[in-house]
């Protein structure tokens, strides 16, 4: 699946939100797929349940997600993309942190937009070896 | 009262000492019902003293201690029948079978559940014919912990469980736990050394330093502030920010401070200013934290 990172800054609950959203954009996970249950994926991270069942309750309600009573949870038909303007923020609060490491280990622009791309193919490629 | 609102532990004010010795000093905490509370300390910390006084097995010099809503020394008895104890040293006697210990506690606990034992033994691999006295000192935890989660406690502590267990038996045995919660979530009260073992587990911590609980929050809020700053700069910049910091080295001419009180905005301000724009600003692992806190463990 993912991995959790217990020195990430993101809490807990957010690794796993964007795990399952970057599942889902790199089609490793299909609209109507089933998801993992609160139980078996606790156990698969080794994460409190609580953790697990509050990221599934963000992606229901912001539509990644949808429950069906007695079969679980699954992907929605159309999973709901972030918006343009969350997404922007987004990549503008990661790359801010990105440049900051990249400039006090003294690195070029050259090197951080290198090692960005092959981080970025390392994850596609991940994803498309796991469907 | 409310049994949930109620804590599954209270503890006020509570002092052991040992002679002139103080193993406790005016020790307070709560585990909220449902959590999973980690007491986190080195050896001779107190947590052992704090835990047994706790369950009612030895008498605090000082202070209250209430469990579940009851005193835990008037109630000891009554109480018993709520909570499961997995203690540091799981004993039994070495000619007993682990089914015959089955049927033991079968008969003393009213809400006994077979099924929950045969499951949690049967993800252990344990065999229910083989004798307590052969089993490794993991698979005796494990099979005291089976025992602990089949009585169907409100309460489960866990005095250090994972002392002593190699990586696999660690490994099931946090499992077995997490299994509990999602079904149950009982309320789990834990000792242990093993910080990166309760890092996703544990809602909250406290970690004790010579007899004192230094420090009580949810895990996640303490994640959140604390953080390892590296920049080209002097140290003055961390305060005119108001950071508070936790330790500072000095590298030439730059700095590296844990700063216990870190939040975006107030370092996005800093770094407005030219002399720490290029900061590294890394998260901490739980046990790094453990460490800076307490000033123990490092060369500090």
């Amino acid at each position: 699946m993912f991995d959790i990172n217990a020195t990430d800054a993101a809490p807990i609950w957010r690794q796993i939100e964007e795990g399952m959203r970057r599942m889902i954009a790199l089609g490793a996970l299909k609209p109507g797929d089933s998801v993992p249950s609160v139980r078996d994926l606790a156990q698969q991270l080794r994460v409190n349940p609580n953790t697990v069942a509050r990221a599934y309750q963000r992606l229901t309600e912001h539509g990644v997600f949808a429950v069906r009573r007695g079969e679980g949870t699954f992907v929605a038909d159309e999973p709901s993309q972030p918006k343009r303007s969350e997404r922007n923020e987004v990549l503008r609060d990661a790359s801010n942190r990105y440049a900051s490491a990249a400039i006090s280990v003294g690195a070029s622009l050259d090197d951080a937009v290198d090692e960005l791309n092959s981080s970025f193919d390392k994850l596609v490629r991940e994803h498309r070896r796991k469907v | 009262m409310n049994q949930a609102e109620t804590p599954a532990i209270r503890i006020a004010g509570m002092s052991v000492r040992y002679g002139r010795r103080v193993a406790v000093d005016a020790a307070s905490l709560e585990v909220p019902r449902g959590s999973v509370y980690a007491l986190l300390g080195r050896n001779g910390a107190g947590k052992s003293s704090l835990v047994r006084c706790a369950l009612g097995q030895q008498r605090a010099s000082g202070g209250h201690a209430e469990v579940l809503g009851e005193d835990s020394w008037k109630h000891r008895t009554r109480l018993m029948e709520r909570i499961g104890v997995v203690a540091e040293e799981a004993d039994a006697p070495p000619e007993m079978r682990v089914h015959q210990l089955a049927r033991f506690c079968a008969s003393l606990y009213s809400r006994w559940d077979e099924k929950t034992f045969d499951v949690r033994l049967g993800r252990f691999g344990i065999a229910p014919r083989a004798r307590f006295g052969d089993l490794s000192k993991g698979q005796k935890k494990q099979v005291s912990l089976a025992l602990a989660l089949a009585t169907g406690p409100e309460l489960i502590v866990l005095d250090d469980p994972t002392l002593g267990l190699d990586v696999v038996a660690r490994k099931s045995l946090f499992e077995e736990v997490i299994a509990d919660l999602a079904d149950r979530g009982t309320t789990i009260f834990l000792t242990t050394h093993d910080l990166a073992g309760v890092e996703g587990i544990a809602d909250r911590v406290a970690i004790m330093s010579g007899g004192r609980i230094v420090l009580d929050e949810e895990l996640e809020a303490l994640k959140g502030r604390f953080r390892r700053i590296r920049f080209a700069a002097q140290p003055l910049a961390l305060e005119a920010a108001s950071f508070r910091t936790a330790m500072v080295r000095r590298w030439g001419t730059g700095t590296e401070a844990i700063v216990s009180n870190y939040d975006d905005l107030t370092f996005e301000r800093l770094r407005t200013n030219a002399t720490i724009q290029s900061a590294d600003v890394s998260a901490m692992s739980l046990e790094e934290i453990f460490i800076a806190v307490t000033g123990e463990g490092g060369n500090s």
